[in-house]
């Protein structure tokens, strides 16, 4: 038996409550939580309360990668993407890599500095190691690297600022491109 | 002692007003850093590679205090505890069960969708509202064993902690020395709300207008469980 005497309310009172309680959520969730955090605003009060700013619209939050058609298909780099990392967030771009493959790499944000870390992780590895190259907050980064074992080696970047951050990142090598994870 | 009637009623309603205040203002800054871990701790927890005791006790302790899923449930569960024995009983069976999904889920690397555990934590909350409002009672006319709630909702919400930890890829040594200080962490942490609450409820708890509040708040609970749900859910459909 239960110790504790929680008090019966009427039918009335439960029924009453039970509705209360769907309608306020219901409500907090369309006026407020969708349109900040999801950018989804189906009544238009999110945006006159300036809420629509808060959510990353969603086909960005998506971390979206695009092919750069600029100028820049310099004939001695492979292959050259910019990424796009969200205000606030901060995302990973990998390449498989062979042990002993070669990949050289060089990349460039367009204004701020961002935090990142280059690194490798070994195929099959299911203990979270991780071997760092390079870790430091910068706007760019160059080099090579010969890979010391088979398995996924790129870069995790996080952008502390609130706007967008475009790394043009531009490499060459004997990889397969795993691309954003 | 007040004995002033209206002073009573006007603090017990503060105290109602802010208990509710409080709770949607947890909602709407916690709701930031809704999958619990913040960006500075990411980082650490990704740069991190051997024993890390202070920190991961830290870590621990701050994903309790704001945890506002765990702390509404914490929060449901004592409401209507008024015995010193009774809530040690209570807490200790959320302990158990959050520390046993908790090990057991980093260990073994079980890992299930954030969204869905957070959205089940929700309803644990919506569940515990609903049981304080005696809804079992009233509509099934039999009130599901307490205990056994509390220790199966302890099992979900530390499994919400695991697969929270599980996206950081945790190093393999020393895990279980680490796993230790957080989940430490996280009943320091649980603690200290848990002394809050039972201060704030205690005071509250010497006027009448607890009980006719309670309908009140336990309302409100399930609103925000519901709350919880709906915005972990249309994460889970946006995202999957």
């Amino acid at each position: 038996m239960n110790e504790v005497n929680i008090p019966v309310q009427s039918l009335k009172t439960l029924i009453i409550s039970m509705i209360s309680a769907v309608i306020l959520a219901f409500c907090i969730l369309i006026v407020f939580i969708g349109p900040a955090e999801y950018g989804i605003d189906p009544t238009g009060l999110g945006k006159k309360l300036g809420l629509t700013v808060l959510a990353k619209p969603f086909s960005e939050s998506v971390k979206k990668v695009m092919s750069c058609p600029s100028g820049e298909q310099a004939a001695d780099w492979q292959d050259i993407v910019q990424i796009t990392i969200p205000a606030k967030s901060d995302l990973e771009y990998k390449f498989y890599l062979q042990k002993d493959a070669y990949i050289r790499y060089a990349w460039n944000s367009d204004g701020d500095a961002v935090y990142f870390d280059f690194h490798g992780e070994p195929a099959g590895d299911k203990t979270g190691y991780f071997k760092s190259y390079r870790e430091t907050t910068a706007n760019a980064s160059e080099g090579d690297l010969m890979a010391p074992f088979t398995g996924t080696h790129g870069w995790y970047w996080k952008n502390d600022t609130n706007k967008a951050i475009h790394v043009i990142l531009k490499t060459k090598g004997q990889y397969k491109i795993k691309g954003l994870i | 002692m007040l004995n002033n009637c209206t002073t009573k009623y006007l603090i017990s309603l503060k105290f109602s007003t802010s208990l509710s205040v409080a709770a949607l203002t947890l909602l709407c800054i916690s709701a930031a850093v809704a999958h619990g871990v913040d960006a500075n701790t990411q980082q650490f927890l990704q740069a991190n590679h051997g024993t890390a005791i202070g920190p991961f006790l830290y870590i621990g302790a701050k994903h309790m205090l704001t945890g506002y899923d765990h702390l509404l449930f914490l929060l449901g569960v004592i409401f209507f505890l008024f015995r010193t024995r009774d809530i040690l009983i209570y807490v200790s069976l959320f302990t158990l069960g959050h520390s046993l999904t908790l090990f057991f889920g980093v260990l073994e690397n079980i890992s299930v969708n954030a969204y869905l555990v957070d959205a089940i934590i929700g309803l644990s909350v919506v569940y515990k509202g609903f049981d304080n409002l005696g809804g079992f009672q009233r509509l099934f006319a039999r009130q599901p064993n307490t205990k056994v709630a509390v220790l199966i909702f302890g099992l979900f919400h530390g499994m919400g902690l695991a697969t929270k930890l599980q996206d950081f890829d945790l190093p393999e040594h020393d895990l279980w020395k680490n796993l230790l200080a957080f989940n430490l962490g996280v009943e320091i942490g649980q603690f200290v709300a848990l002394l809050f609450m039972l201060i704030l409820l205690n005071l509250w708890r010497r006027f009448d207008s607890y009980f006719s509040f309670a309908v009140v708040t336990n309302t409100l609970l399930m609103a925000a469980g519901l709350v919880l749900f709906g915005y972990q859910m249309t994460g889970y459909v946006l995202n999957v």
